[in-house]
């Protein structure tokens, strides 16, 4: 397919997923716990695009590899050394806006 | 736009009921954000019963990649367009996290707070896909801003007079 409103369904039936480095991909793909190896195109890719997903292979959450190394990737991964991906805390937004604003 | 609607209703889902009512602002050539607005003050509506929201839309500042010059025209039309709306809202705080749409408003909220008319609190929350480098929006409200939060500490060593408090989306 080319588009879909959502890609949840897909997402929640899959046991591995292999995706562009686009923040929401990534993002999306790891809150639901899934197994990541992310393909980079440093050519088509922006370079503050690659930020994220370089700190979160940095930080062990997903696999990178770039096109003409994926199928070997795919083929030596050892999933077990992804650590999950522990969800934002937008309770600590609220807290420190509430004291911004005066609400206590 | 897209992803920087989905990271403010985030933002979003932890306030309590005293902010309200929430003045939604974005680019006219948006088409998903008002689903995913309304879709959320929904929900929000089953907890907070008085809850308000209003939808607003401005014209689009700056196209991705729009070349510098282009910019500030497009960007100073932005803010001719803004500038009454802002007016009209008068918000007490302004909460907005990098779409080239939140320039014009917050220079709004500047310059109707220089007038001596309404001083609103800006509140920038940069994006966590920036992780070592700030948006164009976030260099520019970096200095304009009155709370500046990061999501990553790369970005609090560079600009020391940001707010980090973790992943918050």
């Amino acid at each position: 397919f080319r588009f879909k409103d959502s890609l949840a369904e897909d997402l929640r039936r899959a046991d591995l997923v292999i995706s562009h480095a686009g923040a929401g991909s990534c993002l999306e793909t790891l809150e639901k716990g899934k197994p990541l190896v992310v393909v980079i195109n440093e050519k088509l890719m922006d370079n503050h695009q690659l930020e994220l997903a370089k700190q979160l292979h940095r930080d062990g959450h997903v696999l990178c590899c770039n096109c003409s190394t994926l199928v070997e990737t795919l083929q030596s991964m050892d999933l077990s050394t992804l650590k999950p991906f522990p969800p934002g805390q937008p309770e600590k937004f609220a807290l420190f806006l509430d004291k911004v604003v005066g609400f206590q | 736009t897209g992803g920087h609607t989905t990271e403010i209703l985030r933002l979003l889902s932890c306030l309590s009921e005293s902010y309200s009512p929430i003045h939604y602002i974005f680019a006219d050539s948006d088409k998903m954000s008002e689903a995913k607005i309304r879709s959320f003050e929904q929900k929000r509506a089953e907890t907070f019963s008085n809850s308000k929201f209003t939808l607003d839309r401005i014209p689009r500042s700056r196209e991705v990649r729009q070349s510098w010059t282009s910019s500030v025209v497009t960007t100073l039309y932005s803010i001719l367009y803004s500038l009454p709306l802002t007016y009209k809202l008068k918000p007490d705080l302004i909460l907005c996290n990098g779409p080239g749409t939140c320039v014009p408003v917050c220079i709004s909220a500047l310059l109707l707070g220089l007038l001596g008319i309404k001083r609103a609190i800006i509140v920038y929350v940069e994006s966590i896909c920036r992780v070592e480098t700030l948006s164009l929006s976030g260099k520019i409200l970096y200095y304009f801003s009155d709370y500046f939060i990061v999501q990553w500490p790369d970005l609090k060593e560079k600009y020391p007079k940001s707010v980090y408090l973790g992943r918050i989306v």
